[in-house]
């Protein structure tokens, strides 16, 4: 069965965001309705042929680390040449470089939909979709034309190596060296651990992006730079791999091996040696010592995505419960039946299936909503709309990225319940799924780091600036809201929730204007939460108001907004006390 | 050579179908609608011949401006240029004689379509066009080769297989493995807004009308019986299912 509900999504484009209104500006007029309907057709067809059929399957038969070259499961191989053929992964960018100017949104629709079908393929392409934004915005014309048409095409794909094992989270400390040659080239040396479809028998080549410091760069994040390091040489003149009596030439990047890891299996995670025989070549991406903003910018791409992929984990689990729930005959209701019912009458069955739908189709809004931000910020033109755009898609990116995973575990776990006995088992896919969906919280920024930057950056940055365009844009969902009876209450809600918000935000403030550092970053993961499950309302409201127009479907949409205000909202409260709380047991005892 | 696919609009094969007015009419409200799944095969042989020998291929398609995203899915897919009759697609004559009025117009070699609809399934569309054009049908066919004027095609019959060779012009209901479903690229996506897509009026009445629709009869409920009780199962069986 499909992992994914392509008419909620197709709501949510349409009538919750309005997607099609993006169409108005020139970059994007290429496209229309239908266009986005059947690039969404193309997405479930590629789901279906190649992606569902292997997903169990590839979990068994992990890659194997042979001769210095990881072997991968043999369905990838087809899926990477579908996604290649269909144009998908360079569809984000300008038509000059031969992408289709796709709004980015429309792409992360089509993420859901293959990722809801197999996570653990998808990081291939989807890394090399982030490659190529990085390439087209930061590399040389000479860089493009190499390597541009080859990754979207998917002759070579791509990686980013960010992590050393020195260097997790704390990424000032990476340790990988870059020394300048005479022809303008680096020569690399250091080693990067956990580097997803790192090595891997797929291509012709693979396009690492490697974090790295160059002899003589300042200490911490401001003496990062940013290379393409490809694992065999190219020869830069033809554009072509670089060939010596017919072999292709290695760039001194080595397998040292592969983590064996608790899910996602089909990715190989690998520890990448780079130049132990002084022979690794580099190229210069970007400007020298910016290595770890021009990242950033991947990054924050790759943190969405990593949202999208727990939401999307998330949702696979919510189809298999809701067809299990409805299948599975099991005890009686303690009042009006003799006999054993649906599990699914069960209230407390009833409590898990609710929360699971309104932690995906939540999840997926606010997702979707950060994408829009970003589609509107590529064609603002005016300062003012550059700035709020920015500074929206800034404050959204790591909230929409924690809840993601943070729920979109929690929503897998509530599956894996639901099926029982059963779903502890390797017979049900929800096993595979709850081991899949727990590294969300950890890669691309734990929630930790992601809390921090929240409550470090934003909160503070200009006087909050980036809260007070947020907070406009939730009061125009309010004010919408009041006009209609079915979510005139809920609207009220979401105002006196704000207010809290506001309260607790300014305590916080309080702590840090007082110097009280840390214990105003201490509980910065609560103040996540919370700032996620308001987030999480303010879609709802945003579905609520636009579900108040349509018939059948409708009520279930109502149903669920109800639901998450009467059983999530609450949970605000709690949270406030503790973040505002200045006893706090966790400081470290001087 | 000139290849004319004929392409139907149907519900997902998963929908749940349901009726309004009185049963008279087919509920559409929220969803999904493809390309028929035979005609998909269809379409797809149709493109790779075009690939391999040059040519082109018209798509056909009796309906409303409702099926306009199935069309242009099959001008993503490969599809030069497109017709649509606008018109209700209300039984398999009318909407073989709106076929057949645009082949004769059009000289093509090949029309093809799928062996059946998904809808109502009836069948025998490829036939009747064969008929009023006065050319041979071949249905289901399951592989097709063309070789000059030549078609080489096997077709699925009763226990087995059966290998033919026919000259062109021919109408062909297609069926599985005559070619695996193409997937949309985005090059084709974008393209397709731009290929001609011409509608024209239906030629002729409907002949047909639905009186009614119905459901099959819906699955009794479970009775459970206590296994000890032996006594009520046999009245059951004696009194509601009258088997005994």
């Amino acid at each position: 069965m499909a992992g994914f509900d392509r008419k909620m999504l197709n709501f949510l484009l349409k009538n919750v965001h309005q997607v099609n209104t993006i169409t108005t500006f020139d970059y994007y007029s290429a496209h229309d309705e239908e266009t986005f309907q059947l690039i969404l057709d193309t997405a479930e067809n590629l789901a279906a042929k190649h992606l569902s059929p292997a997903f169990v399957n590839s979990d068994r038969n992990e890659p194997q680390l042979l001769n210095d070259e990881v072997k991968v499961h043999p369905a990838l191989k087809p899926y990477i040449q579908s996604i290649a053929e269909s144009g998908l992964i360079a569809a984000t960018l300008p038509f000059e470089e031969d992408g289709q100017q796709l709004p980015k949104t429309i792409y992360a629709a089509a993420h859901y939909i293959l990722t809801a079908s197999h996570n653990s393929f998808v990081m291939f392409s989807d890394l090399a979709h982030g490659c190529l934004e990085m390439i087209s915005t930061f590399g040389t014309a000479d860089l493009k034309k190499i390597y541009l048409p080859k990754i979207s095409t998917c002759e070579w794909l791509g990686t980013m190596c960010l992590t050393e094992p020195q260097a997790g989270s704390s990424l000032s400390d990476v340790q990988t060296m870059a020394y300048l040659q005479p022809d303008g080239t680096y020569k690399l040396l250091g080693q990067k651990v956990f580097i997803s479809a790192g090595d891997h028998d797929l291509t012709g080549n693979i396009v690492h992006l490697v974090l790295a410091r160059i002899e003589g760069a300042p200490a911490g994040t401001k003496g990062i730079s940013l290379f393409v390091v490809p694992k065999y040489k190219v020869d830069y003149q033809t554009g072509d791999l670089l060939l010596e009596n017919g072999e292709k030439v290695s760039n001194d990047v080595k397998s040292i091996a592969i983590f064996h890891k608790m899910g996602q299996k089909a990715t190989p995670a690998m520890h990448l040696g780079f130049g132990g025989n002084n022979d690794c070549e580099g190229i210069l991406l970007g400007q020298e010592n910016k290595g770890l903003a021009h990242m950033f910018q991947m990054m924050n791409g790759a943190r969405l995505g990593v949202g999208m992929t727990g939401i999307s984990i998330a949702s696979a689990a919510m189809q298999l419960s809701q067809q299990y729930a409805r299948e599975r005959v099991q005890g009686r209701l303690p009042v009006g039946s003799r006999f054993p019912v649906q599990i699914q009458e069960h209230p407390d069955v009833k409590r898990m299936l609710f929360a699971q739908k309104a932690i995906v189709n939540g999840g997926l809004s606010l997702l979707l909503q950060c994408y829009k931000y970003l589609d509107l910020l590529k064609v603002s033109e005016t300062e003012q709309d550059i700035f709020k755009y920015d500074c929206l898609t800034e404050l959204l990116t790591p909230v929409a990225k924690t809840f993601g995973a943070e729920m979109g575990i929690l929503s897998t776990n509530l599956g894996l319940q639901i099926h029982g006995g059963y779903g502890y088992t390797m017979d049900f896919e929800l096993e595979q799924l709850a081991r899949d969906v727990r590294i969300t919280s950890i890669y691309e920024g734990t929630t930790g780091i992601h809390s921090l930057a929240l409550v470090g950056r934003e909160i503070l940055k200009s006087d909050g600036i980036s809260l007070k365009f947020w907070q406009t844009e939730v009061e125009n969902t309010v004010e919408e809201a009041r006009k209609l009876e079915q979510t005139q209450k809920a609207a009220e809600q979401l105002q006196s929730a704000l207010e809290l918000f506001n309260f607790t935000t300014n305590k916080m403030k309080e702590m840090s204007e007082e110097g009280k550092t840390m214990e105003y970053l201490a509980d910065a993961n609560l103040y996540m939460e919370l700032f996620g499950i308001l987030n999480i309302a303010w879609q709802w409201l945003l579905i609520g108001v636009a579900a108040t127009a349509e018939n059948g479907d409708g009520k279930d949409k109502l149903k669920t907004l109800y639901f998450y205000y009467q059983y999530e909202l609450g949970k605000i409260d709690y949270l406030s006390r503790q973040i505002i709380n200045t006893e706090k047991l966790t400081l470290p005892e001087i | 050579m000139k290849i004319l696919v004929c392409i139907s609009s149907v519900p997902d094969t998963t929908s749940k179908i349901s009726f309004t007015d009185s049963e008279t009419v087919f509920n559409k409200a929220g969803l999904q609608f493809i390309i028929g799944p035979y005609d998909d095969y269809a379409l797809a042989r149709a493109v790779e011949l075009k690939e391999q020998s040059g040519g082109t291929v018209t798509v056909l398609n009796v309906g409303t401006v409702e099926t306009e995203p199935q069309i242009r899915k099959a001008l993503a897919i490969g599809a030069d240029d497109a017709i649509r009759v606008d018109a209700e697609p209300t039984d398999s004559y009318f909407v073989a004689e709106q076929i057949a009025n645009i082949a004769k117009e059009g000289n093509y070699d090949l029309i093809m379509m799928g062996r059946e609809t998904t809808d109502y399934n009836s069948g025998v569309v490829h036939g009747i066009v064969g008929e009023m054009l006065g050319i041979p049908s071949f249905s289901p066919v399951m592989e097709l080769n063309i070789d000059g004027n030549q078609a080489k095609m096997t077709r699925e019959i009763e226990g087995g297989k059966e290998k033919l060779e026919a000259s062109l012009p021919l109408v062909l209901g297609c069926q599985e493995p005559i070619a695996e479903w193409k997937i949309p690229n985005m090059r084709g996506i974008m393209t397709a807004r731009t290929k001609p897509l011409n509608v024209v009026a239906p030629s002729g009445d409907s002949l047909t009308s639905i009186s009614a629709y119905s459901m099959p009869p819906a699955k009794g409920a479970c009775k459970m019986i206590p296994a000890e009780d032996a006594g009520s199962l046999i009245n059951l069986l004696r009194t509601e299912a009258k088997v005994l």
